[in-house]
């Protein structure tokens, strides 16, 4: 979650605009290990991103250049591949739509939580992480939340507030067992009963009048 | 700034007319900036009951100013119905900003200071005043018939991490500043040990650890950040304690002079009076280079703290300019009619010399008849060089350390007389610009998202959308046009190697930008007969071929032509194309609201009896009593969405 959340918090700081999508895709496996992706999408904005990118600040904010992003991105990359139990770790910026991606593979689920708390430590040494982000335990998945954005999108102005006006987020969870049922009510479930969907407004999860928290039982 | 707000809006809280004790007296000649709010004419514009109901007024400003919501403006005694001054001096090393109240019943106004802030602060009696500090930066002081107000601000507030990084002297102690006030401070100095071994603490390892060596880590990262934390904060305290004690010796003298009357007013300079109109219903006076050069110290030093002991007060602003802008709000309209004057024949001459100009007819038929908004500007860029010879030696005569070296500066300055080809300068950029927002036009933009099958797999598809792409031209006049299609041409050699779409056409370059790239796809470069056009529209550039221009109407023309600076914009036109691409509700609103209100800004300025003035007017729409109703009615209609929008928010919520 600190991905989605690093990476909320810098399409906030570079973006100041429209509309952005954010994907988090897990296919799991019944022996826990899996493969991850978050996809940060801002193609809608890329021609005021495009723009933004040209000037220094922004709103008050600091626009980081093209090579500010890709450092950071390869400094994720870095962070995730050395946590243990984490492989084939990529890294993506296409810069002609703006989207960026990470993605790796997990050997199990506390590996990944261990990629995610990592990546939080290397930007807020200081504070303490959250230790799970995800949770799979006899055949139950859970994709927890522990961040409240509320307080924070309250003091931002107008201009930053309109960015996530249209923002998205969509969870893609695929598993090798069947799903037999999802706690989240805005939950897709499959026809093949071994992926489910959710697709949130962005306004909706910061204002907790949804959330991203599920809990989804799999049966072999 | 939020204080100068605060105090702007409790000003505007006035009533009708009266004979008036004259404030203006006690406005130093050496202030930077006045503001004058006529009791009598703003007052009629709006009257304080009506003030009262705004609900912004009763739930911010009133708050801000610690008045209870039930107390009446009427009877807090000060008398609204008397010209209200504010005004901003440098005194020693302060940058204050004064306001002067006329008091129409001092038992009221010790009634009012004391429910306001009576708990907390006592009243001291001075020589002839009541002095009582509001914070560490506001002071107020007060008699029978004066309220003063003063908002000083410390200049030379020392930065830490000057001192962070120094090496420990023998006795910890230093110099800092040149201030009377304040001349040696204990100095917080780095323990360097601990900064260096900042660096190697930062290298965080990777998850899983030793429980106990990242306890450890952690209990050393958090010793360490206490330790900078509490020397930051020591340092900030001992800076708020000299600034403060500055601040407020400052606000004394001012006051001390003001109430005695010692004050050489700047009633009678001729700076003041030959613009600041009477008549005004508010106006406001700056002594242009000054708070220029004030202000510009004021940013760079808080933004790098680095001036530490640069001043640059200059006592002597006769051949400064002056400028001034007269407000007037009338029923449809907010009209501000500007003037600048110097007491000096020579700067005089100059101002005169700069306006000494006249935009091309050529230029002006760059205006079409539906623009959104133009700019037009004609001066005289071979007197306007000469002008930056004599500010450039002002402005560095009266720098750091600079004053020591005038005459070097005045032979540097010779130099650059010699060595700067002024007419050549003009030759090449003459002084005639104007820039047109011909329009903003939707335009199909591509972009890529996602869609997901019955399995939700993933599906990059490529979607389009409608953006604003604004269309507009921007021409110069040039003397040197084979110079301006050299530079033309120029990048033509370079395009591929730099990897930009830049084509020689048909008496013309185009620019060709990647979809998405910038909100338009070319931009098109054009020199010919002493014109060099740089435009999104091709319309544009197939006029400039045929000598052809759009048809706009008489009064923009004669606007154009007969002014150095003629601007216009159609706010409701751009607000209603802005608005198509706002999303969220409550800047719908927003946008609707000042679509329905506001009315076309217009600007003219030109050379007047030997004056540089200007008009610049703000129609308005809806239904107002006149413009300064408009702006509060303006502000309470925005203050309610946004209040509205929260509301409705939090219903849905919880």
């Amino acid at each position: 979650m600190k991905i989605a959340a690093y990476l909320f918090l810098f399409s906030c700081l570079v973006s100041l605009t429209g509309c952005f999508e954010i994907v988090e895709q897990i296919f799991l496996k019944a022996d826990g290990s899996g493969d991850f992706q978050l996809v940060l999408n801002l193609s809608k904005s890329k021609t005021r991103l495009n723009s933004i990118m040209k000037m220094k600040t922004i709103n008050g904010h600091d626009v980081p250049s093209k090579e500010d992003i890709r450092y950071r991105m390869a400094d994720i990359e870095k962070t995730v591949a050395k946590t243990p139990g984490i492989s084939n770790v990529k890294t993506s910026v296409d810069f002609d739509n703006f989207i960026a991606s990470i993605s790796c593979s997990f050997k199990h689920v506390a590996g990944l939580n261990n990629a995610v708390k990592n990546i939080y430590l290397k930007e807020n040494a200081s504070k303490k992480a959250p230790d799970k982000f995800y949770e799979y335990n006899a055949g139950v998945f859970e994709r927890l939340n522990r961040y409240s954005f509320k307080e924070d999108y309250k003091k931002l102005s107008n201009a930053d507030k309109e960015i996530f006006a249209t923002a998205n987020y969509t969870a893609v969870f695929k598993f090798e067992s069947t799903v037999s049922a999802a706690s989240n009510k805005e939950t897709k479930i499959a026809p093949s009963k071994k992926a489910v969907m959710l697709k949130l407004n962005a306004l909706d999860v910061i204002h907790e009048k949804r959330s991203i928290e599920n809990k989804i039982n799999l049966t072999n | 700034m939020k204080k100068i707000i605060l105090f702007l809006a409790f000003v505007c809280l006035m009533g009708a007319a009266t004979p008036a004790q004259d404030l203006l007296n006690r406005v130093p000649s050496t202030a930077t900036m006045v503001m004058k709010y006529s009791g009598e004419n703003f007052g009629k514009s709006l009257p304080v009951k009506k003030l009262g109901n705004y609900d912004f007024i009763r739930d911010d400003i009133f708050k801000m100013l610690h008045i209870d919501k039930q107390t009446s403006l009427e009877h807090i005694g000060i008398n609204f119905e008397q010209d209200i001054y504010q005004y901003i001096s440098m005194e020693d090393t302060c940058m204050s900003f004064v306001t002067l109240l006329p008091l129409k019943n001092e038992a009221q106004f010790l009634k009012f200071m004391q429910t306001s802030y009576g708990a907390k602060k006592k009243a001291v009696k001075k020589n002839g005043f009541s002095f009582l500090p509001l914070s560490d930066d506001s002071y107020i002081g007060w008699n029978r018939t004066t309220a003063i107000i003063v908002n000083a601000t410390y200049q030379n507030r020392a930065n830490y991490w000057d001192n962070y990084y120094k090496t420990p002297t023998a006795d910890s102690t230093s110099m800092i500043l040149v201030d009377s006030a304040i001349s040696v401070v204990e100095a917080p100095v780095a323990d360097t040990a601990i900064v260096q071994s900042d660096s190697a603490s930062m290298e965080i390892e990777l998850v899983p650890l030793d429980e106990e060596k990242e306890a450890k880590e952690e209990m050393e990262r958090k010793i360490e950040d206490s330790l900078n934390n509490l020397k930051w904060e020591l340092w900030q305290q001992q800076q708020d304690m000299i600034a403060q004690k500055k601040q407020q010796s400052t606000a004394e003298k001012i006051m001390v002079a003001g109430f005695t009357q010692t004050v050489h007013s700047i009633k009678n300079d001729p700076g003041y009076t030959k613009i600041v109109d009477p008549a005004a219903h508010a106006s406001m006076w700056i002594n242009t280079e000054s708070i220029l050069n004030q202000y510009s110290n004021f940013f760079a030093k808080g933004a790098y703290g680095i001036l530490n002991s640069y001043r640059s007060y200059r006592a002597d602003t006769t051949d400064d300019f002056k400028s001034a802008v007269n407000f007037y709000f009338e029923k449809d309209k907010l009209r501000m009619e500007n003037r600048s004057y110097s007491a000096s024949a020579k700067m005089s001459a100059l101002a005169a010399a700069v306006m000494n100009s006249k935009q091309s007819n050529s230029l002006a038929n760059y205006v079409n008849p539906d623009n959104i908004g133009y700019f037009s500007m004609s001066i005289n860029s071979e007197a306007m060089a000469n002008y930056y010879y004599v500010y450039l030696r002002k402005y560095l005569s009266n720098t750091l350390r600079m004053n020591e070296f005038a005459d070097l500066v005045d032979v540097y300055i010779d130099l650059l007389e010699i060595v700067i080809d002024e007419k050549a300068i003009a030759d090449l950029l003459p002084g005639n610009y104007i820039f047109v927002m011909h329009d903003m036009k939707p335009q199909i933009v591509n972009y890529t998202d996602y869609e997901y099958d019955d399995e939700f797999n993933r599906k990059e598809v490529k979607k389009t959308k409608k953006e604003l792409s604004p269309s507009f031209t921007f021409a110069l006049e040039t003397r040197k046009e084979d110079f301006m299609k050299k530079l033309a041409a120029l990048p033509l050699k370079y395009a591929e190697k730099g990897g930009f779409d830049y084509k020689e056409k048909d008496g013309y370059y185009e620019l060709a930008f990647k979809e998405g790239d910038v909100p338009f796809s070319s931009l098109y470069f054009m020199v010919k007969e002493g014109k060099v056009v740089v435009t999104t529209s091709k319309e544009v550039i197939d006029m400039t071929k045929n000598n052809t221009g759009f048809a706009a109407d008489e009064k923009t023309r004669a606007s154009i032509l007969n002014n150095n600076y003629s601007l216009n914009i159609n706010s409701k036109r751009l607000i209603d194309k802005i608005s198509t691409q706002v999303s969220a509700d409550v800047n719908k609103k927003i946008t609707e609201y000042l679509s329905k209100n506001l009315g076309t800004l217009k600007m003219e300025s030109s050379l007047k009896g030997g004056m540089i003035q200007g008009t610049t007017t703000l129609n308005i729409t809806g239904n107002h009593q006149n413009s300064l109703e408009f702006f509060f009615n303006m502000m309470d209609a925005i203050n309610n969405i946004m209040e509205q929008d929260r509301q409705e928010r939090e219903k849905k919520l919880y």
